[in-house]
């Protein structure tokens, strides 16, 4: 990278993101998406964090770990929970050892072969990838569709975020460079845990969102939000699906009722079929995509591309596909996978300039064991509203 | 049982994967559960109809038992005749 402020490899896939952030700016006209570059936002939250390349353990906190299987393949799988950990007896079918040691867990995975592992590991609830999977869904589907409504001229959209961690997050971030009005809604039990793990990218992906906190035990609170939702224009959530109908918002219903309410649903590896209960996060679901396999095929040692890389390549599809289907007036509930996101980005990657990606590759498996690439820090542009800052507007009870 | 066992219910189409277990019976919709389904089905307790949902984890009081319900039905879950309760899903940490 010969641009300043720009040091280290260059991230594999920031190019191809770049490219959509250019079609993203050609979109909305937002100057903001303009000044943006696919290295930034696949970069930011690893260069402010000071993380190192690890090879076959995430960069970062390290919580995903790529294994080899009996079979002579690779599985990926994400713990960061202590009550994920508690499920790898039942990934093995035994007890009897440490569940708090890597080498322990890996000991295990050696002795299954991958497909049997990533089945079972799914059925449990657990971010599981092989690095020589098929992603099973598409990545952008419109999964639903209600009635169009026409659309006044100028007036931004009113987006209401619902998801956590990175990827649903940053779209709400894209849409409100764009000028959206978005308010992020958390959950009072179940706050969005970077604001707390990762304060830098959180205050960046959240600033300028109003904050409301719900009780979703509360039928009262939860009928205030889905009044909300029915005057939105955009609503972006990342829950499993099936969490979501258990809390009772039923995101097909709401979207077949309401003109034009765009409902992004992120997830891992699809919001229809089987695939809708699997987990997925950032790192499992780039090896899911295929992209450790093409590191190891160009340079012989498998790792992770990147910096649970799915996340942001899906924050900007997704950002896409919203304001699309926003000036359409097109009401749609769209399922985002991102698996197949970045097995989408790796492939046109690889159709845009094979030997270029390839040499990027190279770069990113020769700087293993070395920094994360720098970037320069984007300003703050707005400040970062508290937990249920604006309950009040909402007639909520304030926190 | 060894853990990651699957067990049928005989009352319904309940289907549950064992995270931990002791030596209790475990039931559902007021019936034994086996790795099998039994040819004729057991009636369904009204005392243990609640049904179950899919993806939650099923907990005892002393945390001896934990049971993944995989597919869900009408019964729901004990250990001996006591019910087994849902154990409450934790946020998601950083991304990674």
């Amino acid at each position: 990278m010969a641009e300043p402020g720009f040091s280290g490899p260059a991230i594999p896939l920031a190019r191809w993101a770049d490219r959509q952030l250019r079609l993203l700016a050609q979109e909305t006209g937002a100057a903001a998406h303009r000044e943006l570059t696919g290295q930034t936002l696949l970069g930011e939250r690893g260069s402010a964090n000071g993380y190192t390349i690890n090879g076959r353990i995430s960069a970062g906190v390290g919580g995903s770990r790529l294994m080899p299987t009996r079979d002579g393949g690779w599985l990926a799988l994400t713990l960061l929970r202590a009550e994920d950990r508690a499920l790898l007896p039942a990934l093995f079918g035994h007890d009897g050892f440490d569940l708090s040691d890597p080498d322990a867990i890996a000991a295990e995975v050696v002795q299954h072969d991958g497909a049997e592992l990533v089945a079972r590991g799914r059925l449990l609830g657990l971010p599981v990838a092989s690095a020589d999977e098929v992603p099973v869904s598409p990545p952008v589907e419109v999964l639903t569709e209600g009635p169009r409504r026409q659309r006044e001229a100028g007036r931004p959209p009113v987006v209401i975020d619902l998801s956590a961690i990175w990827a649903g997050p940053l779209i709400g971030h894209l849409l409100w460079l764009a000028g959206a009005e978005v308010t992020k809604v958390e959950s009072l039990t179940r706050p969005d845990l970077i604001r707390r793990d990762d304060p830098r990218t959180f205050d960046l992906i959240n600033q300028g969102k109003a904050n409301v906190l719900i009780d979703f035990a509360d039928p009262a609170q939860k009928a205030v939000l889905v009044e909300h939702i029915r005057a939105a224009d955009i609503v972006i959530e990342s829950s499993r699906v099936r969490a979501l109908r258990q809390l009772g918002i039923d995101a097909a219903a709401l979207v077949a009722e309401t003109p034009g309410l765009v409902w992004l649903s992120v997830t891992g590896h699809g919001a229809r079929g089987e695939a809708a209960g699997w987990a997925g996060i950032g790192n499992d679901c780039g090896v899911a995509a295929g992209l450790s396999r093409a590191l190891a095929d160009v340079c012989g040692e498998i790792g992770y591309v990147g910096d649970a890389i799915a996340d942001p390549l899906t924050g900007i599809t997704g950002a896409r596909a919203a304001w699309t289907a926003w000036r359409e007036g097109r009401a749609c509930r769209i399922g985002l996978a991102m698996s197949a996101i970045a097995a989408r980005a790796l492939a046109e990657e690889r159709a845009f300039d094979r030997a270029l990606l390839d040499a990027e590759l190279r770069g990113w498996g020769a700087a293993a064991a070395g920094p994360f690439p720098t970037v320069p820090a984007r300003a703050m542009r707005a400040p970062v509203r508290a937990p249920g800052a604006d309950n009040r507007d909402w007639g909520l009870p304030p926190c | 049982m060894k853990p990651g066992t699957r067990l049928k219910s005989a009352a319904c189409d309940t289907e549950v994967m064992v995270i931990r277990c002791a030596d209790g019976e475990i039931q559902c919709g007021g019936a034994p559960m086996g790795e099998a389904k039994p040819a004729e089905a057991a009636p369904l307790s009204a005392d243990f109809s609640g049904g179950t949902l899919m993806g939650k984890r099923y907990v005892d009081a002393d945390g001896k038992y934990e049971l993944l319900c995989v597919k869900p039905g009408k019964g729901s879950l004990a250990v001996d005749g006591v019910a087994l309760v849902t154990k409450d899903a934790k946020p998601l940490p950083a991304s990674d």
